[in-house]
């Protein structure tokens, strides 16, 4: 069996199809595999994201299951004070809290920030790491954006889901910013550099990483905002919690922590000082020097939703325009290849097939990716002219073959009559088959429509702030999704049903029509 | 003697291996009604398509006067999203420059001597066989071809609507327009021809009156 898993991670691994799906499903075949062996002691199951990458949570290119950084190294000092064997669980950054919540692991350990809501829902450990939000800009900008107040009217950049976050929002009323959330902490500073924002407000362990393989920024020496890393327990657990605890105090008293800190070169003179207080008691406050009381998790729900609903309305006008011009775009582009296809040579009608078929056989997601990043080199296009274009180009694709199949469903008498009587053959597609085959393809057009309205939730990667993105920054600052994934799913529906009874309407007026 | 309107040359059309016209000859004269004959699958229609250059045949020549010969198709052929009158007006004004305005007024006129202009705004799919081939016929007509082909026009018409339409192709004849007419209805040959050929194994011969 384990030969099995280990050569199909293998397998995974040489397609690079997804290497952190590869690591997801090289991890369960592991632990599956390993679950056969009874005397060994109970797992500690700890989970954390190694997208996330050194120093906290790396995994191993050529093995993903295993993984190293202090995270790891700290998972494995709490395993052994407690006499178990560590057991890594992947988990994306952003689902870790909830994980938890539902027992997927037991610990989360991945630079989890510590924070007054995490403390509501959850139990944390004590704080065992003390950052820095730091601000960092292009080199050539280092002497005029000094501070987020220096930005207004500039885009600043940071990580959805975190502490940098409610600080940008709150820098967006106070001092007229440009807030962007990034689903990942590398991209924000690559499109720094590209020049796509101007600004990226992260913690000072990420930006000094990230300056190690980026160059062309500089991270500004004010501290914006003093935060912690904690392990994060479901509530229930609040007996492990304190086991935790204790194995963290004695390894801050003999020096283990300092040591496992100076390996990943991240221990500095903060350090020394936060174990002091912790050691004597102190309370530690979670964030220092950013006031978290207005941030929406210490909300009620109802509060919390009428703080974010007119966001989410804004986000659902984002929807509906980024829908209708991709849709205008694609039923245009769509047409020229249907009748390229059509009409066009031999070349002409290889080259569209081949558009097509490799629109329509790879995921839309990596057309996306591409469109924005791949080839961020060569030409840097605007998040929202991405996201406009690849929905764009991909529903193209699928336009084109209901515009084909609509041009080849119009009776070939309906040409001949038009040619006995002298029309031109543009004259007989413009004024007689064309008019026919778009009757013919109202209806499944208007079904696509609304697949292309759903659809467009996935240029949240590319940090557009549609509906889905808004949706999924209010739940992570809330820390659920009951209430914002209701109100995202009633705005998705009184947006497409409306759609969809049109489509009905043609579909039906069309048969009655033509029977 | 005048040259024929329509002159029809040792026309040969293979499709695949089969050959369907063998060397067709026949000619048509200025108000002349010609009736081809002969049993479905012949090659009637591949004939008129002929002539109508919508097929390509492979040896002889097909010589049209005034260009191009209009074509009333078996089944109409209507452009289903336009109405009676759109579909009268169309090629004048797109395929032969006629302004709008004229070419509505002529066919207005044309549907009227049809007796059809009260269907105008319908559509070809409101309209009855008998009405759709008259809009058929108006619009064919409204490019002022000097030879009209008619591919079997009696086939969906009852013994009353039939004599109509023998009594309006003759009037057409009597203005001077040529007519070719493909059926293997018999009886209509009678009634309108002012000649009748019979095709068999893709040659025409004359069929005595």
């Amino acid at each position: 069996m384990s030969q099995i898993a280990k050569r199909f991670i293998q397998l995974l691994n040489a397609a690079r199809a997804r290497p952190l799906a590869a690591a997801g499903l090289g991890i369960s075949l592991f632990v599956s595999s390993s679950s056969a062996f009874a005397q060994t002691p109970p797992d500690f199951r700890w989970a954390g994201d190694a997208e996330g990458g050194a120093p906290f949570v790396e995994a191993d290119p050529s093995r993903p299951d295993v993984v190293s950084g202090f995270d790891v190294d700290i998972a494995a000092l709490l395993a052994r004070g407690l006499h178990r064997t560590p057991r890594f669980v992947m988990i994306t950054f952003s689902s870790i809290d909830q994980s938890i919540a539902r027992g997927d692991a037991e610990i989360g350990l991945s630079g989890i920030e510590d924070t007054p809501a995490r403390r509501a829902a959850l139990s944390t450990t004590l704080p065992y790491y003390e950052f820095r939000e730091v601000l960092s800009v292009r080199t050539a900008d280092a002497a005029r954006f000094r501070t987020l107040e220096d930005l207004r009217g500039h885009k600043v950049a940071t990580l959805s889901g975190t502490i940098a976050y409610e600080i940008l929002l709150r820098a967006e009323r106070d001092h007229g910013i440009d807030a962007l959330s990034y689903d990942d902490d590398v991209h924000p500073y690559s499109d720094l550099v590209l020049g796509r924002v101007d600004a990226v407000l992260l913690d000072n362990v990420l930006a000094d990483r990230r300056r190690r393989f980026i160059s062309g920024f500089t991270i500004q020496p004010g501290t914006v905002a003093v935060g912690h890393y904690v392990g994060v327990l479901s509530p229930a657990n609040a007996p492990l919690r304190d086991a935790c605890n204790e194995i963290l105090r004695t390894a801050m008293r003999d020096g283990t922590l300092e040591r496992i800190f100076r390996r990943w070169n991240v221990w500095n003179d903060e350090q020394p000082k936060l174990h002091a207080r912790l050691l004597a008691g102190d309370q530690v406050a979670p964030v220092v020097g950013f006031d978290t009381s207005g941030s929406t998790a210490s909300l009620s729900a109802v509060d919390a939703t009428r703080r974010y609903l007119p966001a989410l309305l804004r986000a659902s006008v984002i929807t509906l325009i980024l829908s209708f011009l991709s849709m205008a775009l694609a039923v245009a582009i769509g047409v020229l290849i249907a009748t390229g296809r059509v009409y066009g040579g031999r070349t002409i009608r290889a080259v569209l097939t081949a558009y097509v078929e490799l629109m329509r056989g790879t995921p839309i997601l990596l057309q996306l990716f591409v469109l924005y990043y791949g080839i961020a080199a060569a030409i840097r296009l605007p998040a929202f002219a991405a996201a406009l274009l690849g929905l764009a180009l991909n529903y193209a694709a699928y336009e084109s073959e209901i515009y084909r199949g609509a041009l080849h469903a119009v009776p070939n008498g309906q040409l001949e009559a038009g040619r006995t009587l002298g029309l031109s053959e543009v004259q007989i597609l413009t004024l007689v088959r064309g008019p026919q085959a778009f009757r013919l393809a109202l209806a499944p057009m208007t079904n696509d429509f609304v697949a292309l309205l759903k659809d467009s939730s996935l240029v949240s990667v590319l940090t557009v702030m549609e509906l889905t993105k808004q949706t999924q920054i209010f739940a992570t600052n809330l820390g659920s999704w009951v209430i914002p994934g209701t109100l995202c799913a009633a705005l998705y529906l009184a947006m497409s049903l409306p759609l969809a009874a049109v489509a009905s309407r043609l579909e039906r007026r069309w048969k009655a029509a033509t029977s | 003697m005048t040259a024929p309107v329509l002159d029809v040359r040792d026309v040969r059309l293979r499709r695949g291996t089969r050959e369907i016209l063998r060397g067709v000859t026949f000619t048509a004269g200025r108000g002349e009604i010609v009736v081809i004959l002969g049993p479905s699958g012949s090659g009637k229609t591949t004939i008129l398509r002929a002539i109508a250059g919508l097929d390509r045949h492979d040896s002889g020549r097909i010589a049209v006067e005034g260009g191009r010969a209009g074509m009333v198709f078996q089944f109409h052929c209507l452009f289903e999203h336009l109405s009676a009158l759109e579909n009268v007006c169309l090629a004048p004004v797109h395929a032969h420059g006629v302004r709008k305005d004229a070419a509505i007024a002529r066919g207005r006129e044309l549907l009227a001597a049809f007796g059809v202009e009260h269907r105008a705004g319908a559509l070809p799919r409101e309209l009855s066989g008998g009405e759709a081939q008259r809009v058929a016929i108006a619009r064919a007509l409204a490019v002022d071809p000097h030879v009209l082909l008619l591919d079997e026009p009696t086939a969906s018409l009852d013994p009353d609507r039939r004599a109509e339409l023998g009594a309006l192709l003759l009037d057409l004849a009597r203005q001077g327009r040529t007519l070719v007419v493909a059926t293997h209805d018999e009886d209509f040959a009678r009634l309108c021809a002012s000649r009748t050929l019979r095709l068999a194994d893709g040659v025409l011969g004359v069929v005595q009156a």
